[in-house]
């Protein structure tokens, strides 16, 4: 028995240390960043580095000065722009003409449907990769501009995405509902947005969420579609290219500040609808 | 009008469903199927990019297929001393001394460069490509694909079975999952680069120096033996919650009843394990295996910040290709055969797993 015990409490012991140990090494990269991000210049060349800011002689001393060199950069400043536009419009875009998709493939019956899911299925895992060269020859000859240009390529993840997520939730909802919309006189359109759409606000929440965040991501078609226009430059492409203003180095101490700056409010996204986006990461990929 | 009122409800229903659809429809079919026949067909062509001629490009066939894909494979003969016929030993290393790839190698019509060499039954061979980088850029991803997809799992496993038990806290540990997953992936890449630097102002040659190993100069993205494993590293990170959150969705699928059933039969927690958490978790990880191992294969963000042109994945050669030398009938070829071999993968999964049976 008394073996027992101690074998119990030596498990509990390992069973911590394994908690705490996927704790720092999910989190630690990100500490570096913010702890690199609050570093004069001087603090960063410092050999050994250090856990905190501090100076040479041992004194903590943390700097905004990183912060207001990336604002007082207008690339910067404008990538945050870009992309927040970008990501905005695609995830607009991607739930309002998913929805419409969805309510046609959840709950009305056409001849095709099932040719239509399968479709929209294999976009799910289409490999977009391959068509960066297709789809630069597809933007050039449209000629939109770069935001624009990205906002539809984006369709090519987001919109099957949603469409997959809420044809799934639309299917869920009770007939009845709509039937006796139908019976009092609605058009099945209007039953869609006065009825139907409301209902379904978790499922947009939960999508559009994702479909932001892919969006806030991408970058291969961001770099590629804005070589000729620096303007429109998203996050990922200004921090992938920065160099700074003045700094003849690398100026690592900026690029984390942009690092921890839009990181920072994805994260608490994150936080705020976690259970939604588990949900929704699964629904897309469990039973899907 | 008078004929839109004798369709039946049904028919009404129907050509709804149509028009819903037609938005979703039309835009899938300007950003992904015309891109993808348009792909197909440039790949047959030898299109440049903003050429500043307005030269129609030409159709050449399979030709960039061919210099993509072109292999040779040409014996190395053993270099003969002259006076007594035998083959030269190099005296410090006391191996046979073989002619140089470059001497056998074929150089006309189509020039072959050297990829790799081998031995095999006591003689050398030389394995030519056209295209070696883009042959190294292929199995660059595959090994990439393979070590980080299997240690993401393991890993993932792992946290998950970690966080799906009893603690206080666990709410709070599968948010911190959620961190690296909300972090943009170049983002990711560039706050390991610092942490990677080549001086001790870097995270790992501190921390290395600090326990008596290396001399705090290790260049982890230039030494090619460090790179492949620096990429995975980074990889996994940003990964491993991805899988973690899946496989944790699995196991909460899992009926406790079948656990409590074990136990009164007096199965251990490693017999538990086997013999009900995996079978039942089978079809979960196969599902996040496609997908994360789909996802692996078109890896480009790391490959492109991290290594640039120093090492190319097959998507950042793709990008290099039609960006760097404007060529868009190659960079085409390169995505048709992305497109092929993560086909292939696709298709292999689901048959081994027996996913298209459900």
């Amino acid at each position: 028995m008394k073996k027992n015990r101690s074998l119990w409490v030596l498990g509990k012991i390992a069973f911590w240390i394994l908690i705490i140990f996927i704790f720092f090494y999910m989190l630690f990269p990100f500490y570096w960043a913010v702890n690199s991000s609050l570093k004069s210049e001087a603090q960063l060349q410092m050999t050994p580095a250090t856990l905190l800011p501090v100076d040479r002689d041992g004194k903590f001393s943390p700097t905004l000065q990183n912060y207001v060199a990336i604002f007082n950069d207008g690339t910067f400043v404008r990538a945050l722009w870009n992309s927040t536009i970008v990501a905005g419009l695609t995830t607009l875009l991607a739930l309002g003409v998913g929805s419409f998709a969805a309510y046609a493939m959840g709950k009305l019956r056409f001849k095709g449907k099932r040719l239509t899911l399968y479709l929209i299925l294999s976009l799910t895992m289409f490999p977009q990769i391959t068509v960066l060269s297709g789809l630069y020859a597809v933007i050039t000859t449209l000629n939109l501009g770069a935001r624009l240009s990205l906002i539809l390529s984006y369709m090519i993840f987001t919109l099957p995405f949603t469409t997959w997520v809420l044809t799934a939730f639309f299917k869920e909802l009770p007939t009845e509902i709509m039937q006796s919309a139908w019976v009092d006189g609605a058009t099945p359109f209007q039953t869609f947005y006065m009825i139907l759409l409301p209902l379904t606000a978790p499922a947009l929440v939960t999508a559009g969420l994702l479909a932001f965040i892919a969006a806030w991501n991408e970058y291969i078609f961001a770099l590629t579609f804005t070589t000729i226009a620096p303007e429109a430059r998203t996050i990922p492409v200004a921090i992938s290219l920065f160099t700074g203003s003045v700094s003849r180095q690398v100026p690592f101490g900026e690029i984390m500040a942009g690092a921890v700056v839009v990181t920072v409010p994805v994260v608490a996204l994150v936080f705020i609808f976690q259970r939604r986006i588990v949900q929704g990461l699964t629904a897309g990929a469990v039973k899907g | 009008m008078a004929r839109k009122d004798k369709l039946t409800l049904a028919q009404k229903e129907q050509r709804t469903a149509y028009k819903l659809l037609l938005p979703a429809l039309l835009i899938l079919a300007a950003v992904a199927f015309y891109p993808l026949f348009q792909v197909f067909y440039t790949s047959l062509t030898d299109k440049v990019f903003a050429s500043g001629t307005d030269e129609a490009p030409k159709f050449i066939g399979i030709e960039n297929y061919k210099s993509l894909l072109g292999l040779t494979i040409q014996e190395l003969p053993p270099i003969v001393d002259e006076t007594t016929g035998d083959p030269l030993i190099d005296e410090s290393t006391g191996m046979t001394m073989y002619e140089r790839a470059i001497r056998v190698l074929p150089r006309s019509p189509v020039r072959y460069r050297e990829w790799f060499q081998f031995s095999f039954f006591g003689r050398r061979y030389v394995v030519g490509a056209r295209d070696p980088e883009f042959m190294k850029a292929i199995w660059n991803t595959l090994v990439f694909t393979v070590i980080s997809v299997f240690l993401e799992t393991i890993l993932g496993l792992g946290v998950a079975l970690v966080v799906n038990s009893n603690f206080k806290g666990k709410g709070i540990m599968r948010a911190t999952m959620l961190v690296p997953w909300a972090v943009i992936t170049v983002v990711s890449a560039r706050i390991w680069e610092w942490m990677l630097q080549p001086t001790r102002a870097g995270l790992f040659n501190m921390v290395l120096s600090r326990l008596g190993l290396g001399d705090g100069g290790l260049s982890f993205l230039s030494m090619p033996t460090l790179q492949m494993p620096t990429l995975i590293a980074v990889d996994v990170w940003k990964t491993t919650p991805f899988m973690a959150l899946l496989i944790l969705a699995g196991l909460q699928l899992i009926p406790k009843e079948l656990y409590e059933a074990g136990r009164v039969d007096g199965a251990n927690r490693l017999r538990q394990f086997f013999a009900i958490t995996m079978p039942l978790l089978k079809p979960t990880l196969a599902v996040a295996l496609i997908f994360r191992t789909l996802d692996a294969l078109r890896v480009f963000d790391v490959f492109q910040v991290l290594m640039g042109n120093r090492m190319y994945s097959m998507a950042s050669y793709n990008y290099y290709q039609l960006i760097g030398n404007r060529n868009m009938g190659l960079a085409s070829a390169v995505g048709v055969i992305i497109f092929f071999i993560i086909g292939i993968f696709a298709v292999l999964y689901m048959r081994l797993m027996g996913v298209d049976k459900e």
